[in-house]
């Protein structure tokens, strides 16, 4: 029962130190870690990859696989511009948002689910903030590519990270298998306003979620009778005050991670 | 296949079914686990994709339990190549894999990245503990199957 003895303990002072459970404390090294998704597509363009950010500091490398893009536009490798949007639901549109009808989920029709542009996922030193959102000369392009670069991070991208709300999207559709209006409405998108909408609209989406550390506490001590588990259950229940309850979780893993 | 939450798992070769439940991350980042009493289910953890969706699902289940030595997911080290596991999902259907690896790791030295990284197609990861200590009365090791989608039911 050492084990009890110490979490109890500590309550207290990490109580003061945290104010709530959910909400992410602003604090330089909070988006810490390694984040991934699986890439699927949207708006049936039949492309699929992959997504990697790991966060040291407040510097972020971020990797996208993809494959099965669109590959060409005006004779050129179709650039495929590509962000991590925050500040939703931190999901992925369905057709279901649609809300206009025409067959195709819009940039726009997506920001309820996926948020607006926190980073800009752009090539070598352009910059990574939504001033490059629609520059399509510094997107990656072609139907299959590895992006991998590393860059300062900032702070509202962090937050999305470590909070759950930042989804990584790739944008640009082949016209041929989308709906008419992919090809005869254009953008409006700031900066894209004259590019047909399958140029702008999401071909790949995923949301971005913490990996965890490390392995998992999948054995029970046995001299442990009732198991930590159903302690902390209880003590949550005798009606502890959040703080208290997430700091005994912290506290509780690093004990019986060791 | 599309995402549907797990309902239930089935391991044919350990005649072993078990329900699942869903559990997530503690605020270290290391795992929650399921509850330890006798009887426990295994849990789904809820930042990994559905099992049959593409991408690595993890599933996490203790080796024994406060009352018993074998909990859900005892004896997993038997389980080998080709061996399959059935997951129901809530939608009815039914995601089955083949055992391809299995691979003991220490907890101090964990491939994260091997473990939980994205993979182009549908897979799956049970994982227990290993490597009872007697004098600490830890368990220092992780046991982890990996497993491929091979038919969906």
């Amino acid at each position: 029962m050492k084990l009890m003895k110490k979490t109890m303990l500590l309550a207290p002072a990490v109580a003061l130190g945290l104010t709530a459970m959910g909400a992410a404390p602003a604090m330089a090294d909070h988006a810490e870690g390694s984040y991934s998704t699986m890439l699927n597509q949207v708006n049936s363009s039949g492309a699929s990859g992959e997504a990697w950010v790991t966060v040291e500091g407040s510097q972020a490398t971020v990797t996208i696989e993809t494959s099965g893009l669109a590959e060409t536009f005006k004779d050129a490798a179709y650039p495929h511009v590509q962000h991590i949007h925050i500040g939703a639901q931190g999901t992925c549109p369905t057709m279901a948002d649609d809300a206009n009808g025409d067959g195709v989920i819009s940039t726009v029709e997506g920001k309820p689910a996926y948020g607006a542009i926190g980073t800009t996922l752009s090539v070598g030193s352009a910059a990574k903030d939504a001033s490059t959102a629609t520059d399509v000369t510094v997107a990656p392009s072609g139907s299959s590519y590895t992006y991998k670069e590393t860059f300062e991070l900032n702070e509202k991208t962090q937050d999305a990270l470590a909070n759950g709300t930042a989804v990584a999207v790739v944008h640009g559709l082949n016209p041929a298998n989308q709906p008419a209006a992919a090809t005869e409405t254009m953008s409006g998108l700031p900066g894209a306003a004259k590019l047909p909408l399958a140029a702008t609209a999401p071909a790949l989406c995923g949301p971005l979620q913490m990996m965890p550390a490390g392995g998992a506490d999948t054995g029970v001590t046995p001299t442990e009778q009732g198991g930590a588990n159903e302690m902390g259950m209880y003590a949550l229940g005798g009606g502890l005050i959040a703080a208290a309850g997430a700091g005994y979780a912290i506290r509780r893993s690093k004990v019986a991670a060791r | 296949m599309d995402a549907s939450r797990p309902v239930s798992l089935t391991i044919g070769a350990l005649d072993r079914t078990s329900k699942i439940i869903e559990t997530g991350l503690r605020d270290d980042r290391t795992l929650e686990v399921p509850p330890e009493h006798e009887g426990a289910p295994a849990s789904w953890f809820t930042g990994s994709p559905t099992p049959g969706q593409r991408g690595p699902a993890v599933l996490l289940g203790h080796v024994n339990s406060t009352a018993d030595d074998s909990g859900v997911f005892y004896n997993l080290d038997a389980l080998e190549q080709g061996d399959q596991i059935s997951v129901t999902r809530t939608d009815g259907t039914r995601a089955i894999f083949e055992v391809y690896k299995s691979e003991l790791y220490p907890k101090n030295d964990f491939p994260t990245k091997a473990v939980y990284s994205p993979t182009p197609g549908a897979e799956l990861r049970l994982i227990t503990c290993d490597g009872f200590t007697a004098s600490s009365g830890d368990f220092v090791k992780n046991l982890v199957i990996y497993a491929k989608l091979v038919d969906t039911a």
